[in-house]
């Protein structure tokens, strides 16, 4: 297949320059030619001094700690050993240059995802590249995050580097970019100075047409469907502690909140892949406390996992097979095929082939295969977490629609999200979570953006 | 499949190109080496029939194998299975005086049961404790060798004193030959009744889905509602009972009698078996008669070529490094 055809790209030093495109548009693919990773067929590439490249999906070894990690392969040595000294000061000293505190002792592993971002980052800017390449840099980082994260890459492209943002959020393109290159299937289909587009127009031009609306919402019954009461848990680091709250069906329920603080507790424990402590009633009868993910299922409970690719999918098997998962019990063999077609047809899965390997899918074609056969026994309660994380416009609209006509249709859905135009967009309530405690609540009507933006920081 | 054509591709490699090289090594034309290897396995009836029923010996301990590994489990204890399969098998059918059409079933359940017993333990200390099932297959197979030993020569014993088999089974209790005046019996029809057993469990059933979904995305299986835990335990029980159901074809068919050392390691060599034949039941038929053709024309291989036997085991060897090493790689690197 083709994912990148005669597609020209010129970067100049001191720009932030944004490339944006739908999902398979060839953006990543573009920016792997660039740095030496994938072979072109035909063109070529021409940078004046080192190429850098950050990965959407952090590439370091978890066991080891920062220094090693920023200088693996260039330590500096004293004869056969390694100068740990001397390491140690050269990546204190690169993180002080460039105001990205972290702790060059530190384990990777037990460092939260923005000082991960942070490493990697220090990674590429010790080999002092003149092209720094970001395949989605901010996909896993909080709004204050995000911010700080820019003010790095301002500042390097103020040092002359020449910086390529790989992207689809196009408020941080607006906000950070001089220049946007737009791609659609493999193609460049606009160019323009930052300064005299908009976020609309360029998004239109992503999709090819107009972005496509939400869907409606429908009054439903809100009868009692989930009742929370002192409910606290553990999910490795993640804490929950004492949180209170209800569902009702046909209610979309978002929970605000900055990642890591007690959200993969909550889903885990509705999940069942936790135990919990305190109350939880669903449709008149309580969850046992030690119940399994099958007991879970059995009453109606499906969640979409944060992390598609580990959660939810078997990369190596088709599509046919993964729309099963989670069902395998329930739905006889024969009509695997008719069900995976439901779910190609219903979310628009492409290629739409029910013998396609997942894994080589793009990510917003897997993530509508999660959500889709979640959505497909008609559940009653759906703990959707991050569904749309690190997919397109298009894709993460189906998705919203998809959720909102199961909310019309009586579900109730507990949506746990780091966007917060996301839980905007969609929750009839939003409850705060921070450092693992309900922080507030605020019904549709009576949303409180700085108020929420606020008691997510952890300020009461 | 890439993979596959790729994997096949390295055991070619291997086997006539490090072959090659050994048979230089000792003086030997390769193509002299390889002509009597090829000529020892399927030169006479004979030989096409020692070949199938080294095939057949190799066939069980790798569909055995192979339904552990695509579980996720690296059990590479098919030896101790094997063996512990064989003794249960030999000593019941040389203890109970049964009727024909009983004996050969029940010696063979004894068989299975004992092997799937065996199996069972890493998978209980897996699924309870967390424990590796690597370590704890391995170091099984050591205690399955002086298990068997102890139980042969001491409270167990039929035998002689000292003697490291069991009596003999009466004939009630032999498996009906395939070619008479060879090795070459039933099992071979009922070792391939199975390949196509297990295929039909591991694609078309619920329990092979599920089983396939723990070793292939295990905590996407667990949210889903597959119990890993009970998956691991089960796996690693039916691998345990398909080896020792092979322990108990040879004493029943072969040896008509158990004896400690009735494997040459056949239960370590089905790990290559099951690893070129890509984990597929009917691939590892395959497979399994190419590496029986290896095992008996090894033998004609040394006497007119005189190319030491060896040969074969440093290319089996080589073959398990080769794919073996790669998958263990690239599961630790999903993990």
């Amino acid at each position: 297949m083709q994912a990148v055809d005669g597609v020209d790209l010129e970067l100049h030093p001191g720009e932030i320059h944004a490339l944006v495109g739908e999902n398979g548009a060839g953006k990543s693919t573009l920016a792997a030619i660039a740095y030496g990773a994938v072979r072109a067929d035909d063109g070529t590439v021409e940078a004046a001094g080192v190429v850098g490249l950050v990965h959407q999906h952090f590439k370091l070894i978890e066991r080891l700690r920062v220094w090693e990690n920023v200088l693996l392969n260039r330590e500096p040595r004293r004869g056969w050993s390694i100068d740990v000294v001397a390491a140690r000061a050269r990546v204190r000293a690169l993180s002080e240059s460039y105001g990205l505190a972290v702790d060059p002792d530190a384990i990777v592993e037990t460092l939260p995802v923005g000082i991960k971002q942070r490493v990697e980052l220090l990674r590429e800017l010790d080999r002092e590249p003149s092209v720094l390449l970001l395949d989605e840099p901010t996909a896993a980082l909080a709004p204050s995050e995000i911010a700080a994260f820019f003010t790095t890459v301002q500042d390097l492209a103020r040092r002359g580097t020449a910086v390529l943002v790989v992207t689809h959020k196009l408020a941080e393109v607006i906000a950070y970019s001089q220049r946007v290159t737009v791609m659609r299937a493999g193609r460049v289909v606009a160019r323009h100075l930052t300064a005299e587009t908009s976020a609309d127009e360029i998004a239109r031009e992503m999709v090819g047409g107009d972005v496509p609306a939400l869907a409606a919402r429908a009054a439903t019954s809100n009868a009692p469907l989930l009742e929370v009461r002192g409910l606290s848990a553990q999910s490795g680091t993640s804490l929950l502690s004492d949180a209170t709250f209800s569902i009702g069906a046909g209610e979309i329920v978002g929970v605000a909140g900055i990642e890591g603080n007690g959200q993969s507790a909550l889903a885990d424990a509705l999940a069942g892949i936790v135990p919990f402590e305190g109350a939880i009633d669903f449709g008149g009868a309580p969850l046992r406390p030690f119940d399994t993910p099958a007991d879970r299922l059995k009453r109606g409970i499906r969640v979409i996992p944060q992390d598609r690719r580990h959660e939810a999918l078997v990369l190596d098997w088709n599509v046919r097979d993964n729309v099963a998962l989670g069902r395998q019990r329930t739905l006889p063999r024969r009509d695997f095929d008719a069900a995976a077609r439901v779910v190609i047809d219903r979310f628009d899965v492409r290629p739409p082939d029910p013998d396609a390997i997942a894994g080589a899918l793009s990510g917003g074609n897997q993530q509508k295969i999660v959500v889709g056969r979640t959505l497909a026994g008609d559940p009653k309660l759906v703990v959707a977490y991050q569904p749309t994380r690190g997919i397109d416009i298009g894709a993460a609209a189906l998705v919203q629609s998809r959720l909102i006509e199961a909310r019309n249709a009586g579900a109730g859905v507990l949506l746990i999200s780091f966007e917060l135009d996301e839980i905007f967009a969609l929750a009839d309530r939003v409850l705060v979570i921070a450092n693992g405690i309900f922080a507030g609540a605020f019904e549709r009507a009576a949303i409180d953006r700085g108020r929420i933006g606020a008691l997510m920081a952890g300020n009461a | 499949m890439n993979r596959t054509a790729r994997d096949l591709l390295i055991v070619v490699v291997l086997v006539f190109g490090v072959g090659s090289i050994a048979m230089l090594l000792a003086h030997v034309s390769p193509l002299d080496g390889f002509g009597a290897l090829f000529d020892g396995a399927f030169g006479t009836r004979s030989e096409v029939a020692e070949t199938l029923t080294q095939a057949t010996n190799l066939l069980f301990p790798a569909l055995g194998v192979a339904i552990a590994f695509r579980a996720g489990l690296f059990n590479i204890g098919a030896e101790g299975q094997l063996l512990l399969g064989g003794f249960a098998a030999g000593w019941i059918g040389a203890e109970l005086p049964l009727p024909g059409y009983v004996a050969i079933p029940l010696v063979l359940l004894a068989g299975a049961l004992a092997g799937g017993a065996w199996g069972a333990i890493p998978g209980f200390l897996r699924a309870r404790f967390g424990a590796n099932e690597v370590i704890a297959t391995l170091m099984l197979n050591v205690v399955a060798t002086l298990l068997a030993t102890y139980l042969v020569t001491g409270p167990l014993q039929q035998g002689g004193a000292g003697a490291s088999e069991t009596g003999v089974l009466p004939k009630a209790a032999h498996l009906p030959d395939l070619l008479p005046g060879s090795h070459l019996t039933s099992a071979f029809g009922l070792a391939l009744v199975l390949a196509f057993v297990l295929r039909w469990v591991l694609q078309r059933t619920v329990f092979g889905y599920e089983l396939r979904a723990a070793g292939d995305a295990p905590e996407a299986a667990r949210r889903a509602g597959i119990d890993l835990g009970r998956t691991a335990l089960v796996a690693m029980a039916l691998s345990g009972a398909v080896a020792g159901l092979g322990g108990a074809t040879i004493v029943t068919g072969e040896l008509h009698r158990f004896n400690t050392g009735l494997s040459p390691g056949y239960g370590f060599i089905a790990i290559a078996v099951a690893l070129v034949g890509n984990l597929d039941p009917l691939w590892i038929v395959v497979a399994s008669i190419a590496f029986g053709m290896l095992q008996s024309g090894g033998i004609a291989m040394q006497a007119e070529a005189g190319v030491p036997r060896e040969v074969v085991s440093l290319v089996t060897g080589l073959v398990i490094l080769a794919l073996a090493g790669r998958r263990v790689v690239a599961s630790r690197r999903i993990a």
